[in-house]
């Protein structure tokens, strides 16, 4: 596992300018919640009559003026994007790095094998979303133990575990991508998990593109469902793991046939 | 005739439409220093590539060390010690981690070879890779290449960017692990680096092998590369003839200058390839 120790380590640092900023700016916007408290209260109704944007955000089921409201519909959206964000610029590059920073004759004649580099890169993508999470989410509760604010961790768990899937989801549907090319795709990346946010904006608005619930990830992993108690669509699961499993035959097919240059 | 350390029938590899080695077919022997000479895009790149799995080739057969190429490429590599061209390696690692990456993943402990060859090379394993010049980038991938001590080294234009006193080195050492078994193939566009060093070669033009023999029959040509100014009047020709005719004939001439040279391998190929044509 040297290459997955390797990854890790040519990784780490985008790995905590991502999290420190995101699960930072998210462990901040804990922290000053008494502060906005009472303006919040004021604004929970009038946010809860947006109609189409408080349906979008979910803010006619979830009052922002609540803890729970505030964090599922502020906080956990702005965490969700950060995340997706990050998967989709780490996914892009694990592969086609070697190619467009000339690393391909380094690596490619160790003896290891295509698909053990396959295998570990993926492996350290998926510890750094998984630490991602699971760090954060911890922060989350620390964050609510200091304000002495009570939430529930089951809600919290399961938005976390949600939320993982779709940065998985992101981060094979981009590693494929990297498979597939020589130049460097952060942009394209970023452009799908981008899309992928839209998508989940839009068809909780527009009723005529409702279906694409089932392509977007953001859609299972919205929190205030998770917080509303919103039952997991089973459909939105499969699909997302029909995504990840033809995303990595895709990968493998392509990854062992190419011409590495 | 000795086992093969190399051996290569009818590879053709093309990119698309683009044509990359065509039916090319070559033997090294064990224990040989090969080289395979060729102008930029006469296809040595791509052989290369070719036999260490980085390109997949259409056509052909390949085998390393007795292993076929495809079917036991892990093995073949751990057997091999690969110096390309241009040497990059992670931005982030300094000299002294790439060179443990690269002994790390073959598991192997290669810290008292690799410090020798670091001191041979007067290799700086503190500084970063990203701050090195391509010299010293190709230092690093030497040491990269024999610290494990492999059967097979496979070097592609492995001098370029070497100052003189560091390529007269890497020769020595490359002799050194010769004389120990170590089978050498090198690609190069240096005719003389190639005269110097090795015992066979193979000339490879727009993708096909024109000719493989010993270096001392491909270097038969008795072609020199002739400057003078005769009689005032400047002159620059390939010369295929007797030398010592050459000499009697300047002798009768107030000649002012001469430079009598090996010619470039570009005028070497057109010796060749001109046979090839006539054939």
């Amino acid at each position: 596992m040297v290459l997955y120790k390797q990854e890790l380590k040519s990784n780490l640092k985008g790995f905590l300018i991502w999290f420190l900023v995101i699960v930072g700016m998210c462990f901040g916007c804990i922290l000053l919640y008494s502060s906005v408290e009472s303006s919040l209260s004021d604004m929970g109704d009038i946010f809860a009559k947006m109609g189409v944007m408080s349906k979008a955000f979910g803010m006619d089921r979830l009052s922002v003026a609540t803890m729970a409201g505030y964090f599922a519909t502020e906080i956990a959206m702005l965490h969700a994007l950060g995340g997706g964000m990050f998967a989709a610029i780490l996914g892009s590059n694990l592969l086609c790095k070697e190619e467009f920073g000339h690393t391909i004759e380094y690596l490619a004649v160790l003896p290891l094998s295509r698909a053990a580099v396959l295998v570990q890169k993926y492996l350290a993508m998926v510890s750094m979303l998984l630490c991602f999470q699971v760090i954060g989410i911890l922060c989350y509760l620390g964050g609510f133990a200091i304000m002495g604010e009570k939430i529930s961790a089951e809600h919290l768990w399961t938005m976390g575990v949600t939320q993982f899937l779709m940065m998985l989801e992101i981060g094979t549907i981009c590693y494929c991508v990297s498979a597939f090319s020589r130049k460097n795709r952060m942009g394209a990346g970023l452009g799908i998990a981008m899309i992928f946010f839209a998508m989940d904006i839009l068809c909780r608005v527009i009723p005529a593109i409702e279906d694409s619930k089932y392509v977007t990830p953001f859609y299972y992993c919205n929190a205030t469902d998770i917080f509303t108690d919103v039952k997991l669509s089973a459909a939105s699961i499969v699909i997302a793991a029909g995504v990840i499993i033809i995303s990595l035959i895709l990968t493998v097919w392509h990854y062992l046939r190419k011409d590495l240059q | 005739m000795g086992k093969y350390a190399i051996e290569i029938k009818n590879l053709t590899k093309n990119y698309g439409k683009n044509r990359g080695v065509t039916n090319l077919s070559m033997a090294v022997e064990e224990g040989d220093v090969y080289g395979f000479l060729g102008p930029n895009g006469a296809g040595k790149s791509t052989t290369i590539r070719s036999m260490l799995g980085l390109a997949r080739y259409q056509e052909g057969e390949i085998t390393l060390l007795g292993m076929n190429a495809r079917e036991h490429q892990v093995e073949i590599l751990r057997q091999v010690g690969y110096m390309p061209s241009e040497a990059w390696f992670y931005p982030e690692m300094k000299v002294k981690d790439a060179i443990r990456y690269a002994a790390d993943v073959r598991k192997l402990d290669c810290r008292t070879e690799s410090e020798m060859l670091c001191e041979r090379l007067q290799l700086d394993v503190n500084k970063k890779v990203e701050e090195l010049s391509l010299g010293n980038r190709k230092k690093v991938s030497i040491v990269c290449a024999m610290q494990h001590k492999p059967a097979l080294f496979i070097f592609d234009e492995p001098t370029s960017g070497l100052d003189p006193l560091m390529q007269a080195e890497f020769f020595k050492l490359v002799m050194e692990y010769n004389a120990k078994g170590t089978t050498c193939f090198l690609s190069s566009h240096v005719l003389s680096e190639i005269k110097k060093y090795c015992r066979h070669a193979s000339i490879i033009r727009e993708g096909k092998l024109i000719r493989t023999d010993t270096v001392e029959n491909l270097t038969k040509t008795n072609a020199k590369h002739v400057r003078l100014v005769r009689d005032g009047i400047e002159e620059d020709f390939i010369y295929r003839g007797n030398l010592n005719e050459l000499l009697r004939d300047l002798a009768g001439h107030d000649v002012s200058d001469v430079v009598i040279e090996e010619p470039e391998l570009e005028e070497v190929f057109m010796h060749f390839y001109e046979e090839e044509i006539t054939k």
